[in-house]
């Protein structure tokens, strides 16, 4: 009942304002400001269930009219990430399918042109330092930049970094701040306790932000680790934008090239779920210490 | 050769035709990071007047990349019709615009003194074309190819079928498959990307591809892009092989860096012309696109745009079947915005087909790009009045293994209703035979991917 | 530690039926298949068969004894004519099924016969179990994932009919009818009955003949019978309501049918009849092996397609069992597990799912859950290890996972002080971090084997094999042992 009459005082409203609209009494600017007040006015339903919101109807809905063999169809659909089985309007994609992939796109660009919020980082006790981009649109045209710290970052890691640690870990912006917020606050944990469990030093992990993979390659001139461990998020894809990877660099230099890291990529939780993630590289980072070395080098020893 | 030129009140004046070259580009951010772009609006223009004043031979006599040093411009080079080069070179580059817009200027005269352009020519003259002109001009010429089947029919409009897995699972990519045919994808080749670039592989992907073509008798290519020596082992293996695919650029340096020569590709062409499946006599494809040297630091400090037209005058002397460009797909460090792939898009679609390249264009744009899914319908739609020969067809436009957005198989049939195209012809008379297709327009029962499983 | 990508085993099948007895041994391929920077992923991924050997009629001693010693001369036999010797051998099961497993000695032989046959070949039987691992074989699993199609496979045998349904190649259903072509024995190619067994003599009840041991037998006289019989197998397909010879016959509960069935294929002896042109004509043709097989199988095909049933063609007929066995029998865990290597490998686990829905929020609720279900069944008091099984954490959190790997070492306190082997199974990919989190959480030194992505259900019990792939990835067979239920 509640939410019947919130429905209609929303309607008087509307045809109040738009009344007085017509008789110039109201600004369209302004009515739009008044509508979102009143609005605002209605309690928002905590229950996710609440009947009315509109959300994506599931993606197991047969979306083609009479298939051939629906259980195919399925199927297939199972078989692949692919928007395959989605169904058409004329040549047109569905509605429902066209209103999904501009989500997936919004998510996906959020993920890149957002950035990691102070509050994650306070959240997860994570000191932060800049590359030598400035903003967001020279970090993506200018890679260049995301591979070296700025001058300020350089300071505060000689001033505060424990020096020769044997293992250094560096969460990394990257393309994605969605991977970030979604994967570390279980990663992390589960990495460091994988690594402490076995006496391993590890550095405070920092983070970086518009940082690309070859950052580590400077920070480790400065702290002068054994092992430098980039968490970083991958570009995004329209399947999922949480996706991250771990970048592992034994004892770089300036010689290193991209053949001598060992990488680990797909975490997230429609992948190896960072939690599960966290004790497998904590396994590999030992294995790579034992080795002395990583990337091509470190596969040739195994 | 004047290199220096007056816009109103300003005097503009420049170094070599190489600079003049990159600052008569429009703005893209590939040419900003390397440091070579035109610093203000005037001197962009600045540059494009010097260029029309330019005649061909003085372009002729200054390639950017010197002979001796480079394969690509040997290629170009040795390649070229020198009595037809001899006809033209008096003309400037503002006379060439204007005699490829020209009523009476037909495509196939184009397409006859293309045999005297050099690859920088071709770039020179784009440089002074507007979105329209190079509409215009693209338009006039057809280039057919034969494979299996003849792309570039007049009238008609095809797609590479693109039905990439994340793990190369062949279950998943027979599905999506089997998604674009039912909506009349796939005509110009059925090419999968390999996550795992290597034989078994490649040969289980070819071998599933070319079984299901049998099958369905579905008439059409088949080619897994793999790289060329991959590609070239299972040949030797017994793969079915029809098209040979490789991605090109246009220096040595970033061709290296690809891991491949002029002494690799002859031989992959011998290869397939003895041992592919295919009738020919266009048995190779190549990817392209602006940026490429960029991003693999052998640029030279030569701009995109004119590296690109090299990569085609590399292209064209192995007469492939197909060529398809995907400047979107290089990165915002390159192309940044929507705006930016659509000149980008439309040069290269003219370019390509001004050296007489059965030209494709992939209207794409990946997740970290200023780009969306309005900038991409846009850039179909004008390079299909352009005449591009094909685009590709990804499931929903998103392929999942490559992470990037291209033309979806709806967008596929969309384009052809829209402007009166047909598949071409055999693998239309296929879509009747399967029930999709009847007088050009889908049926019913199209975009229903389980009419192979009955 | 060296790390190939692939690896080789070989598996051994053992089907021990009513009517033969047969063996097949087939290499499996295991490889990692993921790409390069992806975490591993093991996977088997071929089968092959690299040796079938004869089909032996079973030997017996007498009606109600197995003859162990034939039985294991057999395995000797074909292991020397496949080149083998049992600790070539990697893995695999024995499977006792149909009439055979109601024998007196059927659980001492296939225990002893599974050790005899190699390392880790595991002891089987079960009637679900052997109608999947026929359906398995004979290639109905496959293609009711290939063609997208329900399928439904009937192994039809000397004793019974084992019938798995398959959709999108997982079996959905399961059943067991004691119809098998061996239930009446005759002298060969003649027609006189010298044997009638138990649900032979129902079905000769119900059907309103009245034969006898030592009576001979004309065509006419028969095919009532068999068509009486057949119609109870036909008859598990079509409803729900059964009559009451096809209720006292099912050895199981019957089908649900929730699925509509659009092929049915026919494995086991008699199946090559059900596919033939041309049923028997005489009673020669009928009894060619003491029995009644061939005429089961005509009949069968005539009520199928009566009731309009479309016959589909299996790749294995009177194999199926035995490959299903050989090659199917196997699973493989999870490929980021935590454990030692020198635990394994480990039989006989009894598992127990303290968890019944989601696991609860605290470390003290879940021990607590935990100490009740060893309690109620007694683990504590016996010599043997259990495997604690549960789907999930509370959630994929790291915070979720360190509690319950609190609360299993609360929980399993008094198990550990005996200094027996923690052992879980986890269906989240969870393994490693929840091993690491145990390991983390205790100072005892621990034996430990953590692996995940398996499904396992209470009280069944599981043998776990060495560690393959240089420690990414264990083998582990479920088996079903109805002499234990």
């Amino acid at each position: 009942m509640a939410v019947a009459n919130n429905e209609l005082e929303k309607v008087i409203i509307q045809s109040v304002l738009e009344e007085l609209a017509k008789k110039g009494l109201l600004s369209t600017k302004s009515k739009d400001h008044v509508m979102s007040a009143a609005m605002m006015g209605t309690p928002l339903h905590s229950d996710d269930s609440s009947d009315d919101m509109v959300t994506f109807p599931s993606l197991d809905e047969m979306q083609i009219s009479n298939p051939i063999n629906a259980d195919a169809v399925k199927a297939m659909k199972k078989s692949t990430p692919a928007r395959i089985g989605i169904g058409r309007a004329g040549t047109r994609p569905k509605t429902m399918s066209w209103l999904r992939f501009l989500a997936d796109h919004a998510v996906a660009q959020d993920a890149v042109f957002l950035d990691v919020s102070e509050e994650f980082l306070n959240n997860n006790q994570l000191m932060s330092v800049q590359s030598a981009a400035t903003t967001k649109d020279e970090f993506l045209t200018r890679p260049d930049l995301g591979r070296r710290l700025s001058e300020e970052a350089v300071k505060i890691i000689s001033e505060k970094c424990e020096k020769n640690v044997q293992v250094q870990i560096l969460i990394v912006d990257g393309l994605s701040s969605s991977a970030i917020e979604a994967n570390i606050p279980d990663l992390l944990p589960s990495l460091m306790q994988g690594l402490k469990s076995s006496g391993i030093k590890v550095g405070a992990p920092f983070y970086v932000k518009y940082g690309r993979v070859w950052v580590q390659d400077h920070v480790a001139a400065l702290v002068k680790a054994e092992v430098i461990v980039s968490l970083i998020g991958e570009r995004p894809g329209l399947g999922t934008a949480e996706s991250l990877s771990a970048y592992m660099i034994y004892r770089p230099d300036e010689k290193t090239v991209e053949a001598d890291r060992t990488v680990i990529s797909n975490i997230h939780k429609g992948g190896i779920p960072p939690v599960e993630a966290g004790a497998h590289l904590a396994d590999v980072v030992k294995q790579i210490l034992a080795a002395k070395a990583s990337g091509v080098k470190f596969n040739q020893q195994k | 050769m004047i290199l220096k030129a007056k816009v109103y009140n300003k005097v503009f004046a420049f170094k070599s035709l190489k600079e003049v070259m990159s600052k008569a580009n429009e703005e893209k951010s590939g040419d900003e990071l390397v440091g070579i772009a035109a610093t203000s609006a005037s001197e962009r223009v600045a540059a494009k007047l010097i260029l029309s004043n330019l005649t061909l031979e003085d372009i002729y006599n200054n390639p950017v990349i010197p002979y001796e040093e480079d394969e690509v411009t040997r290629a170009i080079y040795d390649g070229l019709n020198l009595r037809i080069y001899q006809e033209i070179k008096s003309w400037t580059v503002g006379y060439l615009r204007e005699y490829i817009l020209e009523h009476k200027t037909s495509g196939d005269a184009l397409l006859h003194i293309s045999r005297g352009l050099t690859s920088e020519m071709i770039a020179a003259v784009a440089k002074l074309m507007s979105t329209m002109d190079l509409v215009c001009g693209a338009k006039k010429m057809r280039i057919q190819s034969h494979c299996n089947t003849t792309l570039g029919v007049p009238g008609t409009l095809a797609f590479r079928c693109q039905p990439n897995h994340p793990t190369d699972n062949v279950e998943g990519i027979m599905a999506a498959l089997k998604e674009g045919l039912s909506y009349g994808s796939g005509d110009a080749v059925i090419g999968i990307n390999p996550v795992e670039d290597n034989v078994e592989t490649v040969t289980r992907l070819l071998e599933t591809v070319k079984n299901f073509m049998t099958k369905w008798e579905i008439p059409t290519q088949n080619c897994v892009l793999a790289h060329v020596t991959t590609q070239m082992k299972a040949i030797e293996k017994g793969a079915p092989v029809d098209l040979v695919f490789q991605s090109i650029a246009g220096t040595q340096k970033a061709n290296d860096a690809f891991g491949v020569n002029k002494e690799i590709l002859d031989e992959a062409f011998a290869l397939v012309q003895r041992k592919g499946t295919a009738t020919g006599p266009n048995l190779l494809y190549f990817e392209t696109g602006q940026g490429s040297e960029v991003s693999l630091d052998a640029h030279l400090g030569v701009d995109m745009m004119t590296l690109e037209a090299r990569t085609y005058g590399y292209a064209r002397n192995y007469r492939p079947f197909m060529t398809n460009n995907v400047s979107g797909f290089i990165g915002p460090e390159t192309i940044y915005s929507g705006r930016e792939v659509l000149r980008a898009d439309l040069e290269d679609l003219f370019m390509g087909k001004l050296h007489g390249l059965p030209m494709g264009i992939a209207p794409c744009y990946t997740n970290h790009m200023k780009m969306d899914q309005n900038d991409q319908e846009m850039g179909t739609l004008l390079c299909a009045m352009a005449g591009s020969n094909f685009f590709m067809g990804v499931a929903g436009g998103d392929d999942v293994m490559l992470s990037y957005q291209d033309t979806s198989f709806h967008d596929d049939a969309s384009t052809r209703e829209i402007l009166g195209l047909r598949p071409l012809p055999e693998f239309e008379k296929w879509l009747e035979k399967m029930g999709i297709m009847e007088n050009g327009l889908l049926t019913e029962r199209a975009g229903d991917p389980s009419i192979f499983d009955k | 530690m060296p790390e190939s990508s692939s690896q080789t085993i070989t598996s051994v099948g053992i089907d021990i039926g009513t009517t033969t007895t047969q063996l097949v041994i087939s290499r499996l391929t295991i490889e990692n298949t993921a790409s390069g920077t992806l975490v591993p992923h093991v996977e088997i991924t071929e089968k092959e068969v690299i040796h079938r050997s004869q089909i032996y009629f079973t030997p017996l001693l007498d009606r109600d004894l197995i003859n162990a010693v034939a039985v294991s001369k057999i395995v000797e036999q074909e292991y020397l004519a496949a080149g083998l010797t049992p600790d070539k051998i990697d893995t695999g099961a024995v499977i006792i099924t149909g009439e055979t497993a109601k024998k007196e000695n059927a659980k001492a032989i296939i225990d002893a016969l599974a050790g005899f046959a190699g390392d880790f070949v595991v002891a089987t039987a079960g009637a679900n179990l052997e109608g999947i691992f026929a359906g398995k074989g004979s290639g109905a699993a496959l293609f009711s994932a290939q063609r997208h199609q329900v399928v439904i496979n009937i192994d039809v045998g000397g004793g019974t009919s084992n019938y798995a349904m398959f959709h999108e190649g997982k079996a959905v259903e399961s059943t067991c009818l004691n119809v098998g072509g061996h239930l009446i024995e005759f002298e060969p190619q003649g027609d006189r009955i010298t044997y009638i067994s138990e649900p032979a003599k129902m079905a000769l009840h119900i059907s309103g003949q009245r034969l006898q041991v030592g009576e001979r037998v004309t065509l006419a006289q028969l095919r009532p019978v068999v068509k009486a019989m057949a119609d109870c197998v036909v008859e598990v397909l079509k409803t729900t309501l059964l009559s009451e010879l096809t209720r006292k016959l099912l050895m199981t509960p019957s089908l649900r049918l929730e699925h509509p069935i659009r092929k049915v294929m026919i494995s086991g002896g008699v199946a090559d009849y059900v596919y033939s042109q041309q049923g028997p004509t005489t009673m020669s043709e009928v009894t060619a092996y003491g029995d009644f097989g061939p005429l089961l199988g005509w009949e069968l095909k005539n009520c199928l397609e009566t009731a309009g049933f479309v016959l589909e063609k299996p790749n294995e007929t009177v194999r199926a069992t035995v490959i299903g066995t050989g090659t199917q029998s196997v699973n493989l865990s999870g490929s980021t597990i935590h454990l030692q290597e020198k635990t394994l490998p480990m039989r006989n686990v009894m598992v127990i799912s303290p968890f019944i829905s989601i696991i609860p929020e605290s470390a003290q609720e879940i021990a607590a859950m935990i100490k009740k279900e060893m309690l109620r069944l007694q683990i504590d008091h016996s010599e043997s290890s259990v495997a604690l099984a549960m789907k999930e954490p509370r959630s994929m959190s790291f915070v979720n996972i360190n509690l319950l790997a609190q609360g299993v070492l609360l929980g399993m306190d008094d198990y550990l002080s005996q200094n027996k082997p923690l052992i879980l199974v986890i269906e989240a990919d969870c393994g490693k971090v929840l091993g690491q989190c145990i390991n983390a959480n205790t100072n005892r030194p621990l034996e430990m084997v953590c692996i995940d992505q398996l499904e396992v259900n209470d009280c069944d019990y599981i043998d776990i094999g060495k560690p393959l792939m240089g420690g990414r990835v264990v083998p582990v067979v479920l088996k079903t042992l109805v002499f234990n239920r």
